[in-house]
């Protein structure tokens, strides 16, 4: 059994890290993780309602 | 035979010759410098040794990344990819996983490149809210820039925190500034960044070996040197108390200033007004909206809508005023001011009481005030 971990996967927008789990050639399991958090949702929180937009167009 | 294609680095392309003097003329414009230094930038673009550079994103939504590889004209986004050698850039990179780390290891150990941080870094529990190939972005960061030339930091985030700062700041969130200490790092905020200042930092530090002036927030004075409302289009409707006072009303379709309506342009340095965005197509003001004040820190705090306080501008009191009294004048205080003016200045006070206190029907019907006096 290999375990495979690919960090960073480039040509994206954004952080992501891949693991996949090989067994005799086949991969058998796979794991993606997203490696970056800002915490949109909090930081809206409480806030005008008419700047949800300005903050949610930048994710 | 005449030689109309440009040497070094940018042989390879189709770029005539005559774009490229174009384009050093425009960065003399950017940078505020005479004319003349676009002999200098030729000289300096042209040499066949690419300066490499490494860019980093940490906490950012790749805007600032969109909004250099966005530009159509070759004059700014491409003529920076020509001109230096970007070994390491997650979002347009080749290489991926443990290829793209070494990619970047063998750069920063050799030294002699450029760093550049998009994205703030977050600081809270040892830095695990951003992690690329299993390091922190704490940890990245100290290590690219440790060998760096310079530093300079795109957007908002990587500047003064940006979004991810904002209140209650849920990762820690902090600038490349309050981490690098030991090297000249410049800042280049905005949300997204202006690449037309990017490409102008490049090219003068190219030039003359060394980052442009700049002012005590690390950013260069050629771009944030002038408030926005100083060069805006909208000023003179400023000036004469012209506002917009909801959206779509007739001061909305005339264009005049969006002050009442939010606008931060009053408290914003930034040279939109002049290089604008989307390759100079326009920028918020031009279409509608106010200035949001993103090159300026903690701007997510001003409210969007909020109205900027005003420390150096205020309309001519002989327009209307930035906020008209919103009461009716009672009808004893006008009959007290009617009187105070009529012993002052006897019976021109004596019209302006009569002016106040007359009923609205009596002006209708033809009464010429004069008839009176």
């Amino acid at each position: 059994m290999t375990r495979i971990a690919i960090d960073p996967i480039t040509r994206i927008e954004g952080h992501l890290r891949i693991e996949v789990q090989i067994e005799d050639g086949v991969v058998t399991d796979a794991w993606a993780s997203s490696t970056m958090f800002r915490g949109i949702e909090l930081i809206l929180k409480g806030r005008d309602p008419r700047e949800a937009w300005a903050i949610t167009q930048r994710i | 035979m005449l030689d109309t294609s440009i040497q070094g680095p940018l042989g390879g392309r189709e770029l005539s010759r005559r774009d490229f003097l174009k384009f050093c003329s425009l960065m003399a414009g950017v940078l505020a410098l005479p004319r003349s230094y676009a002999k200098k930038f030729e000289k300096a673009l042209a040499a066949p040794q690419r300066t490499p550079v490494v860019w980093l994103e940490f906490q950012d939504c790749a805007g600032c990344t969109e909004a250099l590889l966005r530009a159509s004209r070759p004059t700014v986004a491409e003529l920076v990819l020509d001109i230096l050698s970007v070994d390491y850039h997650e979002t347009i990179m080749a290489a991926s996983g443990k290829r793209a780390e070494e990619a970047k290891k063998a750069t920063v150990e050799q030294g002699g490149y450029l760093l550049i941080v998009e994205g703030s870094i977050p600081a809270a529990e040892d830095g695990i809210y951003c992690c690329i190939g299993g390091r922190t972005a704490l940890d990245i960061l100290d290590e690219a820039a440790s060998n760096a030339l310079a530093v300079i930091a795109v957007g908002s985030c990587a500047t003064f925190g940006g979004i991810p700062k904002a209140s209650p700041n849920p990762t820690g969130a902090v600038s490349v500034m309050d981490l690098v200490t030991d090297k000249p790092v410049l800042n280049l905020p905005g949300c997204p960044y202006n690449p037309v200042n990017l490409t102008a930092t490049v090219v003068h530090f190219l030039t003359f070996g060394e980052l442009p002036a700049m002012d005590d927030l690390h950013r260069p004075l050629f771009a944030y040197g002038a408030l926005i409302h100083d060069n805006c289009e909208r000023r003179g409707h400023f000036n004469a108390g012209e506002f917009v006072e909801a959206w779509g009303d007739e001061g909305h379709r005339k264009g005049w200033c969006l002050y009442k309506m939010g606008c931060k342009g009053p408290v914003t340095y930034h040279n939109c007004p002049a290089v604008r965005y989307n390759d100079g197509t326009n920028w918020p003001i031009g279409s509608g909206h106010g200035c949001i004040g993103c090159s300026e820190p903690d701007f997510w705090e001003l409210g969007v809508y909020n109205h900027a306080e005003l420390h150096r501008f205020t309309p001519p009191e002989t327009y209307a005023p930035v906020y008209p009294p919103e009461q009716k004048i009672a009808p004893a205080s006008a009959a007290l001011m009617g009187g105070l003016a009529g012993l002052a200045v006897g019976a021109a006070g004596v019209a302006a009481y009569n002016a106040l206190t007359k009923p609205e029907q009596e002006d209708e019907s033809g009464d010429s005030p004069e008839t009176e006096s």
